[in-house]
Formats: structure tokens, C-alpha cells, sequence
């Protein structure tokens, strides 16, 4: 079988998250496909736009909801703004899944804090639900750094579970940058949990059981620095930060080389050992973050 | 292993058996420069070569190639893989060839590079190094395997080395072309090894390399040598183990479309760019140091990315030489 060939995936919705990102619903139009089609949290497909090239994106929603799968994707460069065009009903080709994704099932008992800033909710949304549907987990703590309130992506879904994530045992915090009426409201009415700032303020005060908890983050390249040494101020061992990392992938499988990171001691595919690697990863592998 | 002896009076016969097996490519002088070509009679080949500016993974990665057509909004597979027995190879190309396999190889495996790769016949050459060559110091200067066959050079012809069930099949289906090997030409092996073992000028004293390299990251030697290169990328087309790729897409007419890869560079300023403008390596430093961390990466199953063929050397059109580069970047720690 040949790994560069993809698969006919059925846009069923196409929704507005916000100005940049939309959300795509797809479903392969090959029943075996689809059935054969299962995925872990934190792993990508590549999107064929048949005659005009590929690109990766991670899947944003949860393996556990079947029959279809997610992409959140932000226009930002000619493929997607050529993707952002396409309505419902239209196919586009896909490849995967690639990566490893998070070990969930290492981590059932454990509690989470998953720590997204921007675009990096896209694939923590899969852990997310992935971690409300199952309910093997002690605890989940969503940390979410937005620009704007109309940045905050999945708002219907975040402001839900600022609403009634106790029941579900999910606590959500949200910083925001520009300050705006609706951000306002949101503080007003959820004083101890939004805030205006950057993702580590939402640190402060915050203490976790370093035995029973993981950390997964991901978010633009400058964040991972900041939250990491939060985490570590805390005494969470570097082998329980889990990070998702961004990097050009071609194939996905490990041939173009453009994904390679780290030196003479010890390389690394972001798209075949990663894109999840520990922070024990990145203290050996130099330019990992 | 198994050795038999082929004698010269008997080459120009054993040439043409080869052509049942594929269309012969050789190295050929070019101008002033060696080259892979077609050959249809030994004559045409210049067997003394040094190293040909283009080093054999052209036959199975391609500078450029199509890899799906799309015709009625379906991709169609591209592959096509032709008989081929590359005759020639120097010890390092063998083990340049090695580690592509590796990579592309490795599950899941690139189909247009394995088919081509299970078609071709593989004829190494002894040779004698010259200024560039520095493979002995990485142990890539002797083939164990990666062969059909192997011929060291004699006085009087070849002591060949049979590397494969194929190899084994051409020396059968000629058998009255080899001889047994005698004492004499184990004693001409001997010395010709021996000769060549002390012929080589260019040293890169492995001891600790990867982790002195590593420790040296922040080493202005790293800088001063970025600021000569040219970012040409030329050592990555030349480079027997650089196999990085891009990708797009080309409409052939509003119907048809092909899906081409082509050698791709990692000097190149959008190698390391994501989507939204964020490059992880952004200056000429980053991607000059990233080369040579690649090259020199230690895999302790299959050795360095680098077999010291010395292309890169000789290419360079800033006279870049990968050797003193990391001798001076190692040197640089003390």
C-alpha cells in the first residue's frame, strides 16, 4: 500500500469558531476506512487538497465520539485558505493518523492539567473529552491563555464547562490578554477562574498532587518555556510534562526530513518519535523546544 | 562469504552478462567531471574514478520525480522501477546507500524508492583515496554487505566478493568465466589493502565526536564558518545520505494533475517554516550547525550520517571542508 496515498473524507459541517479558525467535521466516505479509522489524543492526519498540496493538522476531537472526526483549522497560509473556501459536502483527501499522541492510558487515575495557549486548545480538546468521556481520571484542570475573548476557541464548550465542569470533574481557568465586555462579564461572573493575563498567571495559587498528576501543554513555541518552569517550580518530574510540538511535516512518516530536530547525540522526527515528547525529551534533545 | 577470481581477459564477457540482468550504469568521465551514466561497452567507463558528482541515490530518489498523478479526482501511483545493475560503487556509495535504506526502508516503506531498490544489481570497485576522501575514520571504507558482488583490483584482473543470493547466481550462471582464488591473489589483495589503508590524507578522529559536538553548540567556530557558506545547499544534492524532500502539487492541464517531490535543502531559508510565518530555524547559523549535527548524528545501529565520501569538499563553492569544520568546532571546547 502506498503511504503517500489518501483517503476521500466528506466535510459534514463546517463552523466558525472565529474570524481565523473553522471547524471541520469529517467523515471518510469508504465505510472500511472509516471503521478501520481510530486515532489516540495528540496525533495528526495529513489534509490532501487534491491538485493544490498537503498539510498537517492535529485532530481536535475525541477518538471516543465516533463516526466522524474534527480540524480545527486557522487560515493562515495559501493551502488553508484554500481549505477555509470548502463547504459542506465537499472531499478533501486524508492520511493518518500519524505520531504517537499521549499516552492516555498510562495516565488513567492521574489527574491532568492541560495547558493550551492560542491554537495549541486544538489538539488538548481531544485529551479534554477524550478524559470527560472515559471518566478514568482523577481530575482535569484545562489552563487556557486567549488573546481576545473572541480568540477563545470552542467558546461554547469552554464557557459550558466553566458553568458545570465540577460535575464532570473538570475545572477550566481562562486568561485573556485584550481586555473587551465580554471578557469582563466572564471575570464578573467566574471571578476565580478568568482572569486578565498570560497562561501562568493562572498558576498562582494553584497547587497539585505532584505523585498523581501530568501535564500537557501545548501552544506557540514561547509559551513552553514559562509554563515549564512553572511546572517544575511545583516539583512535577520532567517525565510527567508531556508537550505537543509544531513542525513542518511533509510526509508524516519520517522520510522528508524536515521535521529533524536535536544534534550529534541524539535526533529526533517530530512526526514519528513526536509531535508528544516528555520535558526529559527536550533536556536531551537540544531544539526540541 | 564467498571468493572467486575474475581475470581481465575475461571482463569485457563478464560485462556483457550483466546486461541480461538490467541496463548497465557506470561511472563516466564527463567533461572534468565523473557521472552515473548508461554504458553499453566497458570502454565507456572510467572505472579510476575518484567520486562522481552525483552519488547513486539519484537512481532511487530522484532530484525530482512524480509520485501521484491525479486523473479523474483520484491519485493514481506512480511507480516505475526498471532492471538496473549499478557497476562501480566505491565502498562509501554502498554505505551511503545503507543508510538511505534506513530511512526509506523503514515501515512504512517508500514504494517507488523499494522497487527500485529490489530491481537493482549492486557492483562495488576497490578504489584508491584521494585528498577528500575521508571514510576510513568512519569505517565506511570497506563494504561487509550492502553488494551482489565486489570486485578488488589485481595485477591481472579482480578478486571478487560475493555478497548476495544474486551474486551468487551470476557467478553461477558464468561459471566459465572465474576462477578459483590463488594464494597469489590473496597475497595481491593483501598489499593492495594495505597500500590503500596508508594512502588516506584526510583524518576525522571519531573519539567522543558526537558529544564534543554537542557540548560545543554555542561555539563561535559554528559562526565564523556560517558566515563563508553560501547557503547554496549544494553539499545536500551531492551529499550520498541527504534525502530530504519537499512536496507540491503541478496541474499538467485542468484535468490532470501530478504530485512531484524533489531534493530539498536544509540551507534553505523555508525548511524549518510552519504555517504562519514562524521559522525554528531562522538564521544561516541554525541551518548551517543543523547540517552538520545531521551528519554527524551517531546512530548506534548504523554509524554516522556521514560516510566520508567528500563531496561536499570538493563542491563546496566556498571551500567549506566538513572535517576541519568539526575539528575546529571540537577544538573550540578547550
Amino acid at each position: 500500500m502506498n503511504p503517500y496515498q489518501t483517503y476521500d473524507a466528506r466535510i459534514l459541517e463546517v463552523k466558525d469558531l472565529t474570524s481565523r479558525e473553522k471547524l471541520f467535521t469529517l467523515r471518510f466516505l469508504d465505510p472500511e476506512v472509516e471503521a478501520k479509522f481510530d486515532f489516540r489524543p495528540g496525533q495528526f492526519v495529513i489534509v490532501d487538497i487534491r491538485g493544490f498540496g498537503e498539510f498537517p493538522i492535529s485532530i481536535c476531537s475525541s477518538p471516543t465520539r465516533r463516526g466522524y472526526f474534527q480540524l480545527c483549522i486557522r487560515k493562515v497560509g495559501r493551502m488553508t485558505k484554500f481549505v477555509h473556501k470548502m463547504k459542506e459536502g465537499d472531499v478533501v483527501g486524508i492520511r493518518g493518523p500519524y505520531g504517537n499522541g499521549f499516552p492516555m492510558e498510562k495516565m488513567e487515575g492521574s489527574n491532568l492539567i492541560l495547558v493550551a495557549g492560542g491554537l495549541g486548545m486544538a489538539p488538548l480538546r481531544s485529551v479534554l473529552w477524550y478524559a470527560i468521556d472515559t471518566g478514568k481520571y482523577e481530575n482535569v484542570w484545562l489552563l487556557y491563555g486567549t488573546k481576545a475573548y473572541e480568540d477563545i476557541l470552542f467558546r461554547d464548550e469552554i464557557i459550558h464547562l466553566l458553568k458545570h465542569g465540577e460535575a464532570m470533574n473538570c475545572s477550566v481557568k481562562l486568561a485573556y490578554e485584550v481586555e473587551s465586555p465580554s471578557c469582563i462579564y466572564l471575570e464578573r461572573g467566574f471571578s476565580d477562574r478568568v482572569c486578565k493575563g498570560v497562561v501562568t498567571d493562572l498558576f498562582r495559587g494553584e497547587e497539585f498532587d505532584v505523585e498523581n498528576t501530568y501535564a500537557l501543554i501545548c501552544g506557540p513555541p514561547v509559551m513552553y518555556k514559562f509554563v515549564i518552569r512553572e511546572l517544575l517550580d511545583r516539583k512535577l518530574s520532567p517525565g510527567r510534562i508531556y508537550m505537543t510540538l509544531e513542525r513542518r511535516m511533509r510526509c508524516g512518516i519520517g522520510k522528508c526530513g524536515h521535521c529533524i530536530v536535536g544534534t550529534s547525540t541524539s535526533i529526533k522526527y517530530v512526526c514519528k518519535d513526536g509531535p508528544v515528547f516528555t520535558y526529559w525529551d527536550a533536556l536531551s534533545t537540544r531544539g526540541l523546544i | 562469504m564467498r571468493y572467486i577470481k575474475l581475470s581481465s581477459k575475461n571482463f569485457g564477457r563478464f560485462f556483457k552478462s550483466l546486461e541480461a540482468w538490467g541496463t548497465l550504469y557506470a561511472p563516466v568521465k564527463r567533461g572534468c567531471i565523473y557521472s552515473f551514466q548508461e554504458v553499453h561497452d566497458p570502454g565507456e567507463m572510467a572505472l579510476d574514478y575518484n567520486r562522481t558528482m552525483l552519488p547513486p541515490k539519484k537512481f532511487f530518489f530522484r532530484p525530482k520525480e512524480a509520485i501521484l498523478r491525479l486523473k479523474n479526482g483520484r491519485w493514481e501511483e506512480e511507480v516505475e522501477a526498471e532492471p538496473m545493475v549499478l557497476f562501480g560503487l566505491h565502498p562509501c556509495d554502498i554505505h551511503g546507500l545503507k543508510i538511505l535504506d534506513k530511512v526509506y526502508l523503514d515501515e512504512p516503506a517508500d514504494p517507488y524508492y523499494k522497487s527500485r531498490r529490489e530491481k537493482t544489481l549492486i557492483i562495488g570497485i576497490s578504489c584508491m583515496p584521494d585528498e577528500y576522501c575521508f571514510c576510513k575514520s568512519l569505517g565506511t571504507h570497506f563494504a561487509m554487505d550492502g553488494f551482489d558482488l565486489f570486485l578488488h583490483e589485481l595485477p591481472d584482473g579482480w578478486l571478487v566478493r560475493i555478497g548476495s543470493v544474486r551474486g551468487h547466481e551470476i557467478a553461477w550462471e558464468n561459471g566459465e568465466l572465474f576462477e578459483e582464488v590463488t594464494d597469489e591473489d590473496l597475497a595481491n589483495f593483501k598489499e593492495f589493502e594495505e597500500k590503500r589503508s596508508k594512502a588516506f590524507q584526510k583524518e576525522l578522529p571519531q573519539e567522543g565526536l558526537a558529544d564534543m559536538l554537542d557540548l560545543a553548540y554555542n561555539s563561535p567556530v559554528w559562526k565564523k564558518y556560517a558566515e563563508i557558506c553560501l547557503a547554496c545547499g549544494n553539499c545536500n544534492m551531492v551529499c550520498p545520505t541527504c534525502r530530504c524532500y519537499e512536496v507540491c502539487d503541478r496541474w499538467v492541464d485542468a484535468y490532470k494533475a501530478v504530485r512531484e517531490r524533489r531534493y530539498d535543502s536544509c540551507f534553505m531559508e523555508n525548511h524549518g517554516l510552519v504555517a504562519g510565518g514562524h521559522n525554528f530555524r531562522p538564521t544561516r547559523l541554525d541551518r548551517f550547525r543543523h547540517r552538520y549535527y545531521c551528519k554527524s548524528y551517531f546512530d548506534p545501529s548504523a554509524g554516522y550520517n556521514c560516510v566520508g565520501c567528500g563531496r561536499c569538499d570538493e563542491f563546496c563553492p566556498a571551500k567549506i571542508e566538513h572535517v576541519k569544520v568539526l575539528e575546529e568546532v571540537r577544538g573550540s571546547l578547550q
